[in-house]
């Protein structure tokens, strides 16, 4: 404990009354008096400083108890962003998924044509052949003239042939662009 | 009246909360506060050395998981009492209830566990009235939630 002498007892009162400042903090609390003018002051200072302290505690945990939401919030925060993320990825190789399946679709669906309209193709050259060998065998069965359809015949084998080779390639070709395609990919 | 404590936090703000707190409640007149375990086991690692060990506080308060610090509370109290000599009360100031931090914070010697929350002054009240208890060493560790 300690005591101040009469002339800085009177001083700090005095002060107190013109300017209200005031001793603060734990040396109020080891200070003692005799005089009971000094002794009202240090209760009035004591007063006040508790009552300063009480609203700088309430502040402060009004700070702290923002800054723990504001952490919560933050991690929060970041867990969405990274379900975002995984989220985004995921419908991002769907999205590849389905682009790779619609392909797969598309190039069925080419082939299917090509092999709709070879079969068509390849049909109508085998009834022409099947016709025209007939008619020739038959003429020639028969004895008849067969200078024309013998001709004919043969032409026929030869265009066929021609054709034949041609769609191949043709098919060949479009085959060969669309694995050029796929491994460029 | 416990004459000085020391406080091991790195939150800033629960200084300020503590001293208010321990102030309003007439708890001490001296409080020191450290935001590194580092630091405070450079003070004791001088007091112990070099003295003079009247220097060192009456009580410590550790917090658990000390950011930006080389090891935890629990080693903090550790070093204290196994390398420096078992002279302060001491015991750790968390917001965490954890069992087994608890336990293992039992094994190295702490005497209390006081449970950080908005609502800290009536807690360090209760420890108040204990402090006598754990400066002579007859009472039981203790959690104050």
């Amino acid at each position: 404990m300690i005591s101040f002498g009469k002339d800085i007892e009177s001083s700090l009162v005095s002060l107190y009354k013109s300017k209200k400042i005031a001793l603060e903090g734990n040396l109020l609390k080891v200070v003692k008096t005799q005089d009971k003018d000094f002794q009202d002051y240090l209760d009035e200072a004591k007063t006040k400083d508790q009552d300063t302290r009480r609203k700088r505690l309430e502040v402060t945990k009004q700070v702290q108890s923002q800054n723990k939401d504001l952490i919560d919030s933050q991690a929060e925060k970041e867990k969405l962003m990274l379900e975002l993320k995984r989220a985004l990825s995921e419908s991002e190789k769907l999205r590849e998924v389905a682009l790779d399946d619609l392909e797969t679709l598309q190039k069925k669906t080419q082939f299917e044509l090509i092999g709709l309209i070879v079969k068509v193709a390849l049909g109508a050259v085998g009834a022409v052949c099947i016709f025209t060998t007939v008619l020739y065998l038959y003429v020639l069965s028969k004895g008849l003239d067969s200078k024309i359809i013998e001709s004919t015949w043969s032409n026929m084998f030869g265009i066929i042939l021609t054709n034949c080779f041609s769609i191949i390639g043709t098919i060949m070709g479009v085959k060969h662009i669309t694995d050029s395609k796929d491994s460029r990919k | 009246m416990i004459d000085s404590i020391l406080l091991v936090d790195d939150e800033d703000l629960f200084h300020l909360v503590f001293e208010d707190s321990c102030s309003l409640l007439d708890i001490t007149l001296s409080l020191q506060s450290l935001t590194s375990s580092d630091e405070a086991d450079k003070l004791f690692k001088k007091w112990f050395q070099e003295g003079p060990l009247e220097e060192k506080p009456d009580c410590v308060f550790v917090d658990l998981n000390i950011i930006g610090s080389s090891f935890d509370g629990i080693e903090l109290i550790r070093k204290i009492n196994f390398e420096y000599g078992n002279g302060v009360v001491i015991g750790i100031i968390s917001s965490s209830d954890d069992k087994q931090e608890i336990e293992k914070a039992k094994a190295v010697g702490a005497q209390f566990w006081i449970i950080k929350s908005d609502e800290i002054e009536p807690r360090l009240e209760a420890f108040r009235k204990d402090y006598d208890g754990y400066k002579n060493k007859t009472a039981s560790f203790k959690v104050y939630k």
